[in-house]
């Protein structure tokens, strides 16, 4: 699947030409990390060099390549990316089977779950400023949570969705998105449960749309 | 897939999801990142390049002759060898282990492409960087030393 998409750009909130697709391979792995993590570090750096608390430094993911690229062959499994004039903005991995609801309307319900979602660090406002840059593009996060809820749609799930959200992303999933915050997993370093009802799902695409 | 070309809708997502972090997954402190990649990239920085030179080498081959049988720029083969510190691109390596018949991702390991938690797999990089030493011709030990270490590539 390749979907002509439109994004925004972040300092004149001018929409842009970008690619959704579903056809990711070790590549655009190899190249995340190429391209992403010295960025990451830069900035992380800087944030130290400026006197940050150790907590407040935003964190990067830890690559477990081996699995990753065995995920990439399973069909129970979607990756999906975005890219802007072929240069990769966003990566997130769904999957498809033995998840279900934790709401108390949805328990045992099938859901689409979001095990790994990232944006370029040139797009996070966090990691731009202490390297005096500003953000490239604006709803990455935006457009790969859509493209979960469409999946979820397609796989007859209604567009429940969830996911486990660190500490630093809870106000995106909870405020911008609306999904319902259902508890802290200890079996997930009590991060967050996050989880779309249909009805949620179908505002999140929905609402202000004109 | 049908994707909301609402302008409206984006336009007020995106200003909602500015300045917030997205990111969900297992994470690590990317200090930490930092220390690791320094202690353990180098190694395996120095295991490529040394495992280029004698690859090249045991066939007796110039490195602009090398260049050509294995499609890669000549400057860049340059970098490779002379410059521990330059990090080949995706495609450089990919050629270079085609040619040598090499698992490629193993070679991305060494090149600084990739990152695995593998004890072994570094100790044997180690290994290696430590038993070769560049010379005009290839001694029996180097001679050694690559098969060695081609035959670890090969059968992991």
């Amino acid at each position: 699947m390749r979907a002509p998409i439109q994004i925004v750009k972040w300092a004149t909130k001018e929409l842009v030409e970008a690619e959704l697709f579903d056809e990711v391979t070790i590549e655009h792995f190899l190249e995340a990390q190429k391209e992403w993590r010295p960025v990451v570090i830069a900035a992380a750096r800087q944030m130290v060099q400026a006197g940050a608390n150790r907590e407040s430094i935003p964190r990067h993911w830890h690559w477990d390549w081996s699995s990753k690229e065995a995920d990439l062959r399973i069909l129970a499994f979607s990756f999906f990316g975005i890219t802007v004039q072929d240069k990769l903005q966003g990566l997130m991995k769904l999957e498809t089977v033995g998840w279900s609801g934790r709401i108390a309307s949805q328990k045992g319900k099938p859901l689409a779950y979001v095990d790994y979602l990232e944006t370029a660090p040139w797009n996070i406002k966090l990691l731009m400023q202490p390297l005096g840059r500003s953000p490239e593009f604006r709803a990455i996060g935006t457009r790969l949570i859509e493209a979960g809820v469409r999946r979820s749609l397609e796989e007859g799930f209604k567009g429940r969705l969830a996911l486990h959200s660190l500490s630093g992303s809870e106000r995106f999933y909870l405020d911008v998105c609306g999904m319902t915050a259902v508890g802290r997993d200890p079996a997930k370093q009590d991060l967050l449960w996050c989880e779309f009802t249909p009805g949620q799902a179908e505002k999140f695409l929905n609402e202000g749309a004109a | 897939m049908n994707m909301n070309n609402s302008r409206k809708w984006l336009i007020d997502k995106a200003e909602q999801e500015d300045g917030c972090l997205v990111s969900v997954g297992g994470f690590v402190d990317a200090l930490e990142q930092t220390e690791q990649t320094s202690s353990n990239v180098i190694p395996f920085k120095h295991a490529f390049v040394r495992f280029v030179q004698l690859a090249r080498r045991a066939r007796k081959l110039t490195l602009d002759q090398f260049a050509e049988k294995v499609d890669v720029d000549l400057v860049e083969l340059l970098k490779i060898e002379k410059d521990e510190q330059y990090t080949p691109a995706m495609r450089t390596v990919h050629q270079i282990a085609e040619f040598l018949k090499i698992p490629e991702k193993r070679l991305m390991v060494l090149a600084g492409l990739l990152r695995v938690k593998d004890a072994q797999f570094q100790k044997a990089a180690l290994k290696f960087a430590a038993s070769s030493e560049p010379v005009e011709k290839l001694s029996q030990e180097e001679h050694a030393a690559l098969e060695e270490y081609v035959k670890f590539l090969c059968d992991r």
